[in-house]
């Protein structure tokens, strides 16, 4: 996390620089099926964050060495476009969009059924197009909107949300201020239904108590993504019916 | 990923061009529909969104201050490259720039830049010290046939609409780029023997060399490019580059009328 005590994050009445209450999340928009040429796909716009996310497959895993007997693997891509950030960012991959790509794929690992295709590969490539603070959370959404597209069997979907600490209050949904100066960032990847947890990382300084604050916050924000995810799907199948659920 | 071409598609292609029909039912010189959005993504200066047909792409701009070049101390300078990262197609893969996406971000950057429309000399704040570098960055998300127009229209749209973020770089309050022209693309690709304007994927998977031409204002050639294995006649370019001459006055005009 960034400094902390130079930047004023709160306003005199508690409420957040942009307006929202300490437990309210960004605006959310979830829809599905965005993409012609891929198997499955979504588009997640979080706040200011735009995530856009492809399936391909499952299709035949090569190289052969990667292949698992009994499983599907999870080729996760995570990736920022040139022009997501205000200073423009070299393409290709680095450490940051390595470790990404890699725990979100194993999240995802354990929603999807991996053991129905063995021998094969799932390609899920993710990429942010504009990024305002907690693009990994929008990836997993859209990974997860964008998974169930393409028909691939999963035992729930899974919400990306996060939760932190700015002036010693816990907030729900950091935006990128409270991101740069806050003191705490808690992004999850959350299983609506069961309420389990696939994702996590954190960094900061947070006390027992405020991490089930941070918690508890999540869930809740799980739950209500979760909704508009269903709604997603839904209109998609619609439109593919031609108007009929 | 090996695509295999289908010899039964080519056969296929051949018989619809003797037809002188399309595998999608379009006349030889139609184009797809072409959606054209812009200012569309927060923190790129410049950005559009290209939707032609199935085939989906984004441009964004964005700025530095840079360093000029030793041999060119009074002049900014401008690049566009191209991405066509795994999100774009099945046939798609992670690795280092491929020669085909090399190739699509310059014969879009040409395009561009040979048609004079950006003013270098304008971008130039302390010469010898310090000029605005332009950097034009092509994202495609569905490859469904011809990139090249898409992404060249989108460029343009995007540069176009760019705003320069002065106050950020501390050099004055943000002005929109000037941008003189509206350099755009036509790409023809031989199917079934014949070229056709704007193939689709089907059509570049059984079909043969493609021609790029891009047009600026007059009519003005700026950058010309063929690709893949294949000849053509004279003849065949003049009957192409006539049918260019109006596509690209109506590209031009799609671009204009997202200005204010």
């Amino acid at each position: 996390m960034g400094g902390y005590g130079d930047i004023q994050l709160l306003n005199e009445d508690g409420s957040r620089l942009d307006g929202r209450a300490i437990d309210e999340m960004r605006e959310v928009e979830v829809e599905a099926g965005v993409l012609p040429a891929a198997d499955g796909s979504a588009w997640v716009k979080h706040g200011l964050n735009v995530a856009v996310c492809a399936v391909y497959g499952p299709m035949e895993a090569h190289p052969r060495k990667i292949q698992r007997q009994d499983r599907a693997v999870i080729d996760v891509r995570y990736n920022m476009a040139p022009f997501s950030t205000s200073d423009r960012i070299r393409p290709g991959y680095n450490r940051r969009s390595r470790e990404i790509s890699k725990v979100t794929a194993e999240a995802l690992e354990s929603v999807v059924l991996v053991e129905r295709y063995p021998r094969s590969k799932i390609r899920v490539e993710i990429e942010i197009l504009a990024a305002e603070a907690g693009t990994r959370c929008v990836g997993i959404t859209a990974a997860a909107v964008a998974l169930a597209d393409a028909g691939i069997p999963m035992r729930d979907l899974i919400v990306g949300v996060a939760s932190g600490k700015v002036e010693d209050i816990v907030v729900l949904d950091l935006d990128k201020a409270e991101d740069n100066y806050g003191q705490a960032d808690l992004p999850m990847g959350i299983l609506p239904t069961t309420g389990e947890i696939a994702f996590l990382q954190m960094d900061g300084d947070l006390s027992v108590e405020e991490f089930n604050t941070c918690l508890e916050y999540n869930m809740k924000a799980a739950k209500e993504i979760h909704v508009l995810m269903v709604d997603a799907l839904k209109r998609r199948y619609e439109e593919k019916n031609g108007g009929e659920a | 990923m090996v695509e295999l071409v289908p010899s039964l598609l080519r056969q296929e292609l051949a018989k619809l061009a003797e037809a002188d029909q399309r595998i999608d039912g379009r006349g030889r010189w139609d184009s797809r529909d072409i959606t054209l959005e812009t200012d569309c993504l927060y923190n790129a200066e410049g950005s559009a969104k290209v939707t032609w047909g199935d085939t989906i792409i984004y441009a964004g701009v964005k700025f530095e201050v840079r360093t000029p070049w030793p041999d060119r101390p009074a002049q900014g300078s401008l690049m566009c490259g191209a991405e066509l990262r795994p999100v774009a197609g099945r046939k798609y893969e992670p690795g280092p720039p491929s020669p085909q996406s090399i190739e699509l971000g310059r014969v879009v950057d040409r395009g561009i830049r040979e048609s004079g429309c950006i003013d270098m000399d304008a971008l130039c704040i302390i010469p010898g010290e310090k000029v605005l570098g332009v950097m034009i960055d092509i994202h495609v998300l569905s490859d469904k046939g011809n990139i090249f127009d898409a992404c060249a229209l989108g460029a343009i749209a995007a540069l176009r609409t760019s705003t320069v973020p002065a106050e950020r770089f501390d050099i004055g309050e943000d002005y929109p780029l000037a941008v003189s022209m509206t350099p755009t693309m036509c790409s023809f690709t031989r199917v079934g023997g014949r070229y056709v304007l704007d193939a689709n994927d089907e059509e570049e998977l059984g079909g043969d060399e493609r021609i790029h031409i891009t047009l600026g204002d007059e009519g003005h050639l700026h950058s010309l490019q063929k690709g893949l294995k294949g000849t053509f006649t004279p003849a065949e370019f003049a009957e192409i580059l006539d049918v260019a001459q109006s596509r690209c006055a109506e590209l031009a005009a799609l671009v204009n009328s997202k200005e204010e």
